[in-house]
This record gives C-alpha cells, sequence and structure tokens, in this order.
C-alpha cells in the first residue's frame, strides 16, 4: 500500500565507493575545489534544516518563540520528550506535556512506535514471503499461465496506487477492519515490485541446484524454504530496506482507515499533534515527535547499508 | 471420456503444488488491487457517498471533473506548474551533484550521505520541521535568515504567490540526493577509456561533458525524470501537513491544492466516493501515459 516504486526500485549505497575515479575532469584541484564550491554550500542548507530541529527538541518552551532565537539551547531539556514539572489542574505556560504525555493512551507515543514496528515488520516478513514464493513458481515451475500473470503484476506496476483508495476504504469498512492491525497489514502484502525483482534475480540462479534438491526427495515448499530463500537472501535484504522505509513512514493510507488514538502509526500521530497543538510552544514536542519517527529509519538505514549489494545495483539502466 | 477426466486430474497433480504456492500473491493481488482497480472504475461512474448504493450516472464524474469544476482545474494547474519546476530544477541538481561528487574519498561519500539524509528520514518529521522553519513570527528559522539580510518577516505559508516556490523547495530539498545517488551509479558504468579517447582527439572538459557523459548518462536521465515525474503528480503529504488550513486541504485561496490531495478532500472530507474515483482515474491516466513514455524511450534507446 505504501509508496511503492512505481519502476524497479533501485538498491543504492551513498556511501558505498565507486568503481573508478569521478568523470567530470578537474579531480582535486584547485579548480575543482572552486567548481564544487556551490554544492558545498548547497549541503549546509541540507544541515541546515536537521540541525534546526535537534536543538527545538532540546529547548525549554520559553525560548522556543524568542527573538533573535538560540542557536545552541541555552537551557537544555528533555522535557518536550516528558516533562515532570507539568500538572494537569496547575496551568503553567513554563511547562507542557512532553511528546509521551500529549495523547490519552497507555504508553503515550511509545504506543504509535509500537503500532508501526509491529505493521512495519509484518509487512515486511509477509510480503517477501508470498512474492517469494510467487517468483519461484514463476521462474522454476513450468506452470501454464505464468508468463501471463507475470506480466499482469509487471503491469500493474504503472498503477498508482491511490487509484485503489476509495474500493480498498471500502472493502476494510466491510470486512470490519478499519481501525485494526490487519487494516494496516493485509492490502499491503501483495507487492508487485518486490515480485519483480525477485523474479529477476531468481533468473540468475542456476535452475541445477533445484533440480539437485528435487532428485534429493525434497518436497517443493521445503526446497523453496531450505533453497530458495537462502539464496534470495541479498535480494530479500535489499527489498527489506525499501519496505521497511517505505511502512514506517505510510501516511495516507494509515490516516483513511485508523480512528481511534490507540491505532494511529507515529505518522498520523504526528499530523494530529500538528492540527491539535498549534502554536510556537508546542514545536518542542513536535519536533521530539519528529525525531522519534526519523532516528529508527535513518539508524536502520545506515545499519543495513552494507546489504544494499556493494556500489550500486541498477537494474532499469543495464538496457 | 476418460482422457477429458484424466487430463485436469494430472495436470493438478503436476502443478497443483505450483498454484497452491501462487496462491497467496495472487489472491492478495487480486482482492486488494485488481478488484479495487475495476471497482474504482465502476464507482468513477456513479453517485456513491458510501452508505446508499452507488447510483449509476455514466459520464457525469467526468464531465463536472473536466468542464464544471474549478477547483479541479486549479489543481491541476498547480500540479503541473510543480512536477515541471521539482522535477527540472531536482533533475539538474541531482546530475550536478553527482559530477561534483562521485568519488570515492570520504569527503564525497560524507556529502552524498548529507545530500542523501532527507530520503530516508520520516516524511511526516520533515514536513512538520518545515512547517516549522516557514513560521509566520520573527523567531521562525527563515523569518530569522530574513533579517540577517535586511529583509522583513514574511508570512510564508499564507501568501499564495509563495505557495508552490515553497513546495518545490521542499520536494527538491527532499528529492535531490536520491537522483545523485542515481547519476553517480550511471557516471560509473562510463568506462575511462572514453574519457582518454576523448582528450587524445584535443576535447576539453566541457566538451568531454557534452560529448560522452551526457550521452551515455541519457537511460538515467530518462529513469530519473520519469520516476521523478510519477512521485511528483502522487505530492499530498507536504500539502497536507504543510499547507492545509482548518476547513481548506489546499491552503490559502486553494494555492496548493493538487491532485491527490483533492482527492483525499472529496473522498474522505466530503465522502464524494464516486467523484473521488473519477479524480483517481484521471490520475492513473496520466501516469500510464508517463509509463509509456518511459517504455518507449527505453526500447528506443535501445535501438541505438
Amino acid at each position: 500500500m505504501a509508496v511503492a516504486p512505481t519502476t524497479t526500485p533501485i538498491v543504492a549505497d551513498p556511501a558505498a565507493a565507486p568503481r573508478q575515479a569521478p568523470a567530470a575532469g578537474a579531480g582535486t584541484t584547485w579548480r575543482g575545489h572552486l567548481l564544487r564550491l556551490p554544492f558545498y554550500l548547497l549541503s549546509l542548507t541540507m544541515i541546515a534544516p536537521f540541525y534546526w530541529m535537534l536543538i527545538t527538541v532540546f529547548k525549554p518552551v520559553t525560548e522556543l518563540n524568542r527573538q533573535p532565537p538560540s542557536f545552541v539551547p541555552e537551557h537544555p531539556t528533555l522535557n518536550n520528550f516528558y516533562d515532570p514539572g507539568y500538572s494537569p489542574t496547575q496551568v503553567n505556560p513554563g511547562h507542557l506535556q512532553g511528546i509521551f504525555q500529549r495523547f490519552q493512551v497507555d504508553f503515550g507515543f511509545g504506543r504509535f512506535m509500537f503500532n508501526s514496528l509491529v505493521i512495519t515488520v509484518a509487512i515486511t516478513v509477509g510480503s517477501l514471503l508470498v512474492a517469494s514464493l510467487a517468483a519461484y513458481v514463476i521462474t522454476k515451475h513450468r506452470v501454464p499461465g505464468r508468463r501471463l500473470i507475470f506480466l499482469l503484476i509487471v503491469a500493474s506496476m504503472m498503477v498508482p496506487w491511490q487509484t485503489t483508495l476509495v474500493p480498498n476504504y471500502v472493502i476494510m469498512r466491510n470486512l470490519g477492519w478499519l481501525d485494526t492491525y490487519q487494516g494496516y497489514i493485509v492490502p499491503a502484502l501483495a507487492k508487485a515490485f518486490v515480485l519483480f525483482f525477485l523474479v529477476q534475480f531468481l533468473h540468475s540462479v542456476p535452475d541445477e541446484l533445484i533440480q539437485a534438491a528435487r532428485v534429493d526427495g525434497a518436497g517443493e515448499w521445503r526446497i523453496w524454504w531450505q533453497i530458495v530463500l537462502p539464496l534470495l537472501r541479498p535480494a530479500l535484504a535489499a527489498m527489506s530496506i525499501f519496505i521497511v522505509l517505505a511502512e514506517w513512514n505510510n501516511f495516507l493510507w494509515p490516516l483513511i482507515i485508523v480512528q481511534s488514538d490507540e491505532m494511529a502509526n507515529i505518522p498520523v500521530a504526528l499530523a494530529r499533534l500538528n492540527s491539535y497543538f498549534t502554536g510556537a510552544q508546542n514545536q518542542g514536542a513536535i519536533m521530539a515527535g519528529g525525531l522519534l519517527a526519523s532516528l529508527p529509519s535513518i539508524a536502520f538505514f545506515l545499519a543495513f547499508q552494507r546489504y544494499f549489494t556493494r556500489g550500486i545495483v541498477l537494474s532499469g539502466l543495464k538496457g | 471420456m476418460a482422457t477429458h477426466t484424466a487430463a485436469p486430474r494430472q495436470r493438478w497433480r503436476r502443478y497443483g503444488t505450483s498454484y497452491l504456492m501462487l496462491l497467496p500473491f495472487l489472491g492478495l493481488f487480486a482482492g486488494f488491487l485488481v478488484w479495487p482497480l475495476a471497482n474504482s472504475l465502476y464507482l468513477s461512474f456513479t453517485k456513491f457517498d458510501g452508505v446508499n448504493a452507488p447510483e449509476f450516472q455514466g459520464l457525469e464524474n467526468f464531465r463536472h471533473l473536466l468542464f464544471d469544476d474549478d477547483r479541479f482545474r486549479h489543481a491541476l494547474g498547480n500540479t503541473f506548474l510543480y512536477v515541471v519546476a521539482s522535477v527540472g530544477i531536482g533533475t539538474l541538481l541531482s546530475l550536478g551533484l553527482a559530477l561534483a561528487f562521485s568519488g570515492s574519498s570520504w569527503p564525497h561519500r560524507i556529502m552524498r550521505t548529507i545530500f542523501f539524509l532527507p530520503s530516508v528520514t520520516s516524511s511526516i518529521a520533515l514536513m512538520l520541521l518545515w512547517k516549522w522553519i516557514f513560521n509566520p513570527g520573527d523567531f521562525g528559522l527563515a523569518n530569522t535568515a530574513m533579517t540577517w539580510f535586511g529583509g522583513r518577516a514574511v508570512e510564508w505559508l499564507a501568501t499564495p504567490g509563495l505557495t508552490i516556490p515553497i513546495l518545490v523547495l521542499m520536494s527538491v530539498w527532499g528529492g535531490m540526493g536520491y537522483g545523485m545517488v542515481l547519476y553517480v551509479a550511471g557516471l560509473n558504468t562510463i568506462p575511462q577509456e572514453y574519457y582518454e579517447a576523448a582528450r587524445i582527439d584535443g576535447a576539453g572538459t566541457w566538451q568531454q561533458f557534452r560529448r560522452v557523459t551526457l550521452p551515455l548518462l541519457r537511460p538515467v536521465t530518462t529513469y530519473v525524470v520519469v520516476t521523478g515525474l510519477i512521485g511528483a503528480f502522487q505530492v499530498f503529504e507536504a500539502v497536507y501537513i504543510v499547507f492545509r488550513g482548518t476547513n481548506n486541504i489546499g491552503g490559502v485561496l486553494d494555492s496548493g491544492l493538487m491532485i491527490v490531495p483533492y482527492l483525499y478532500d472529496q473522498g474522505f472530507t466530503h465522502f464524494k466516493l464516486g467523484y473521488a474515483s473519477a479524480i483517481a482515474w484521471v490520475l492513473f491516466l496520466i501516469i500510464f501515459a508517463l509509463s509509456m513514455v518511459n517504455l518507449r524511450i527505453g526500447r528506443a534507446l535501445k535501438e541505438l
């Protein structure tokens, strides 16, 4: 259901070492540095918003709307996460609820992190399992109709998923799946781009490996589980990065199916925060929520960067 | 007779497991993609409020959408402006960044990681951050920067003329690192010998770029541009989070109204589900056409 890449996803590692020197010439001469200068300056505009977010998170309420603003928090505080001085009966303009105190749900913001985690893990594991099964059959079984099925699935990658938004909403409502985990998970499991990628990957795996297992008497399910899945590991790892990032940040579908605060994922909770609490004094807590939303996906990316295959796999560009 | 019954049974024995293994994917695919797609086409010809049964009314939704609905026309115009500007500027900057930082030294790698960072950051968090940066108070980051250059505080998000530029800025800022990574990959597939040959023929840096780099990067450019266009047509979060007013999704005077936010507005705020389906199909046709162009260009390039 998420922001599925419309064409083959590109597995990329921005920090990976390229094969050879840059093509632009100039190299590391003074002229090269001069030519790069605008881009070094541009990188400051990349860092500045992140820095602004980071310092906002640690500013006390009274420092948030000061002019001129402080660029290093003068009285750094964790109150934007949890404010021990806040009391619902005594209004104190210097003390507002931290992000974990804003919602009247168990565990506060932790509840949304838990929801996002459950949904992301379930969709990632589930979609990889069903797609790998189908990809195995399509590439290694000579079943009649497999070409047609594959063609249909590939063609579906040209469909913007928003086209299915209204009918899927009606289906969820009729099934009673609005505001449930299965409403998040089940419609998101069949991912065409994952199947497409796994099929391409399996084409390069020699049939002999599977034939040998068949001769040894292994059943098809066992071959899938014990031979195909381990063989697919690099492809599954690469795809899981795309799925995890997309599902962790998924917004429009959750926005439509979630009704209670309890079932919100992090993006929906943040959007609600944005409409419940306007005003500068709330931005510390909102940015704290944004930080909690972003850190796991950044950390996940940095941790699994090496699985992005060495260098860059560009399936779309070889043609 | 015997052969007629034996064939399917034999076929089932032979392929039963295969079909069983295909079933989970195909079942989900049919249930949540193929059927909804067909259903949304049907709904686009109906009046449907989600409570009463859909009422068939032919092409009325499309007629209204294309000829009577000023808001939709406005949304289309905004979307095209936004798409062209954000993809155009974004692609140029991606290429520039790739040329500047395609090396393997650590400064280049750090630069690439910095520019790629927004691609792995929560997009809602980034949108909330932009909203905070463009806070109308004089303590907002954008307005503070204005005072450094002698300007005055600006109502960034309430000035209709600034809406599309700000949306383009957010899109370019968040997306150029992704394009850069693709271009770096493309640059590294160009054999070094081509440059040597060009130098021997007396080509300068600019000529090498014009005659070697750019033509060989054409498939990457096609890919970056087309996937960029497709993504940009589906913009939603930036409008919804940063510009939505209390009772208007498109911001002041609908200055940020786009196709998907309008679809959401009609379908899930006003519960005109049939009308929303018609909008969804217009979006589908635009993106389908773009994908076909992508295929055709890809094929043409292969024949070269």
